[in-house]
């Protein structure tokens, strides 16, 4: 339990960090103007696909065909001659390029079958397996039209998750653990540095208080401050953005409270280093960027390299973002990342043995 | 009866150029200062007057020698040491973000003391700007403030490390009232300074210190006796500027 001197130095260090505005509210516009994109950008679901047509035929039905295309709103539709769509998707400009030949009628219905020629951009295949099976659906409810028959079957779809899950839902928990990574490793890192170059360290350190008082009293602070700062993120992107919480508030805020540790803790230990602001900025973002990219937060590891996916599972950030987003997009109890807390657990005692060893009041101080 | 006692200091550091060598910035220095005295020293840049200071503050390592203030040893009892001194160093930043009374109650905490900060303040006439932010006092009263934090544990030894430096004649001579004020009270104080005339007229005692070492110590009046340049004709001719420079010398330091 922290002591009373414990408890006094932290308010005041609540109240020196609450009297920061411009800091906070910096901290805060950040991860709020990200979200913001990110939400708008994909309120719309998928892009429309774009799809040239090409009608050679004159019957109603190939028409009708090119209508119903362009009435689907998965296709975004030009229709046009052969040789200038051909051009646009040599440019990338059309994902593929429909041909409706001259036959194209319900008068051969009863002959062999139409062939339609699809030209497509062999770099865009990926794209195609998602397209093939929509225009091969719009066609057989065409068929069935003219030759008046019933479907067999009904694909009746009902969704299990209340809801789907939007890109935001997934990069929320991951930006909420970036951003307590940063505001922690600011926090401890550069105030120390900054104090340092001040003279305030060397100043405290000849009154009679003890080192671990000041390091519990701005980790204490820091904690309720960022812990504050998550809490009007989470509040903005539920309230506003409309991203789904599913797992236990307090289970989530357990994990954020074990991150913040981990990073105060390394925060220290770059104070401890770095002698300048200049060297505390660089080293930190020694620590901070490749954690960016490696630790899930805007892509699951999975989706990585396999080379670099060993080394992206054991980041600090990677465990806490992973706990925290099972937490909050599959509603995962904290029995069920167990193997996130183990990696967190020793992430914390790994920081805890830096920041002890190397913050050593004479030599910071001086 | 002496309340710092100071034997056969040393500190060594790493020579600037090469890593490998080291010169000795204190070298052999004792001290025997009385309780109740106002003890000056003096020195060029570098002479070692703030190393010395910080050794007994417990800033710095104590490489040789041994000391102690009011019979606690300096280096086996650092924190008993720290309750019983105040110390006021060259660099007086404080926390951004607070006030004089936030800031001196602050202090208290850190001695787990009750103080009344408005006291303090009228002490070092700050009492009008008790809402103020460090950043926004002058120079002066930046130095007064920085003495008020050193008062808030009521210590029995004030260390002031060159408070004078930087201020303007007027603010210059409010320091040392304050100073004689605080001294009259009973408080020993021990300063550092380049003012031959702020040790002249505030310090019962003085060393000069030079390269590490003390090259003479004594009342002002028994300095200028005893070193001061020989007059033509006057018997005492001469100020304790005069007595600097001949024991120093007048070659320029940095």
């Amino acid at each position: 339990m922290p002591t009373k001197l414990q408890l006094h130095l932290s308010k005041v260090f609540l109240k020196i960090f609450l009297r920061d505005r411009q800091s906070i509210f910096f901290s805060l516009f950040f991860p709020i103007i990200f979200m913001t994109v990110f939400g708008f950008a994909n309120s719309g679901g998928q892009d429309p696909i774009n799809v040239g047509v090409v009608n050679d035929s004159d019957a109603v039905v190939a028409a009708e065909f090119v209508q119903q295309l362009i009435d689907n709103p998965i296709f975004n539709v030009t229709v046009g001659v052969e040789d200038s769509l051909r051009g646009e998707l040599e440019e990338g400009d059309q994902t593929m390029v429909l041909v409706l030949p001259e036959v194209f009628s319900n008068q051969n219905l009863d002959q062999d079958s139409t062939e339609l020629r699809l030209l497509v951009d062999a770099a865009q295949v990926q794209q195609l397996g998602l397209i093939l099976p929509v225009l091969e659906q719009t066609l057989i409810e065409i068929e069935r039209e003219f030759r008046n028959t019933e479907p067999m079957f009904n694909l009746a779809i009902e969704d299990v998750q209340a809801r789907s899950q939007s890109y935001l839902d997934f990069l929320l928990p991951g930006l909420m653990a970036f951003t307590l990574m940063q505001l922690s490793i600011a926090g401890s890192g550069f105030n120390i540095v900054e104090y340092r170059r001040k003279g305030i360290l060397k100043r405290l350190f000849v009154t009679p208080i003890q080192p671990k008082d000041f390091i519990t009293a701005i980790v204490l602070a820091r904690m309720s401050i960022i812990l504050i700062q998550l809490a009007v993120l989470i509040a903005f992107a539920v309230l506003i953005l409309d991203v789904r919480m599913i797992g236990s508030i307090v289970e989530f805020f357990f994990v954020v409270i074990l991150g913040t540790f981990i990073f105060l803790n390394l925060g220290f230990c770059l104070g401890s280093i770095a002698k300048t602001q200049q060297a505390v900025i660089l080293v930190g973002n020694i620590v901070i960027f490749p954690q960016i990219f490696l630790s899930g937060v805007f892509y699951p590891i999975s989706s990585m390299p396999e080379l670099i996916q060993p080394i992206a599972y054991v980041l600090p950030l990677s465990f806490v973002a992973t706990g925290m987003r099972d937490i909050a997009n599959e509603g995962a109890s904290l029995l069920t990342i167990l193997p996130s807390l183990l990696g967190i657990a020793v992430w914390l005692v790994i920081g805890f043995v830096l920041a002890t060893r190397l913050f050593v009041w004479k030599e910071v101080a001086n | 009866m002496p309340i710092i006692e100071v034997e056969n200091f040393t500190k060594q550091y790493p020579l600037p150029d090469s890593k490998n060598e080291t010169f000795f910035a204190v070298d052999g220095v004792s001290l025997h200062i009385d309780k109740g005295e106002i003890f000056g020293i003096l020195g060029p840049n570098g002479a070692g007057k703030t190393t010395t200071l910080e050794m007994l503050e417990g800033l710095t390592d104590i490489d040789g020698g041994h000391a102690t203030i009011d019979g606690i040893d300096v280096q086996s009892h650092p924190f008993k040491v720290k309750k019983i001194i105040g110390v006021q160093l060259q660099a007086n930043e404080y926390f951004d973000n607070l006030s004089l009374v936030e800031l001196l109650t602050l202090f208290g905490a850190l001695y787990k003391r009750e103080i009344d900060p408005s006291t303090l303040l009228e002490k070092v006439q700050l009492l009008d700007k008790a809402k103020a932010r460090p950043a926004n006092l002058s120079g002066g009263q930046k130095q007064r403030f920085s003495i008020a934090c050193a008062l808030v544990n009521e210590p029995k030894v004030l260390f002031l490390d060159e408070p004078t430096t930087g201020l303007d004649p007027q603010a210059k001579r409010n320091l040392w009232e304050l100073v004689t004020e605080l001294n009259n009270s009973g408080m020993t104080i021990v300063l550092t300074t380049h003012n031959m005339e702020e040790a002249e007229s505030l310090c019962q005692r003085i060393a000069i210190m030079d390269h590490g070492k003390i090259v003479a110590e004594g009342t002002p009046q028994h300095l200028i006796l005893q070193h001061a340049p020989e007059p033509p004709e006057a018997p005492l001719h001469g100020n304790l500027e005069d007595v600097f420079l001949t024991l120093t010398g007048h070659a320029l330091r940095d």
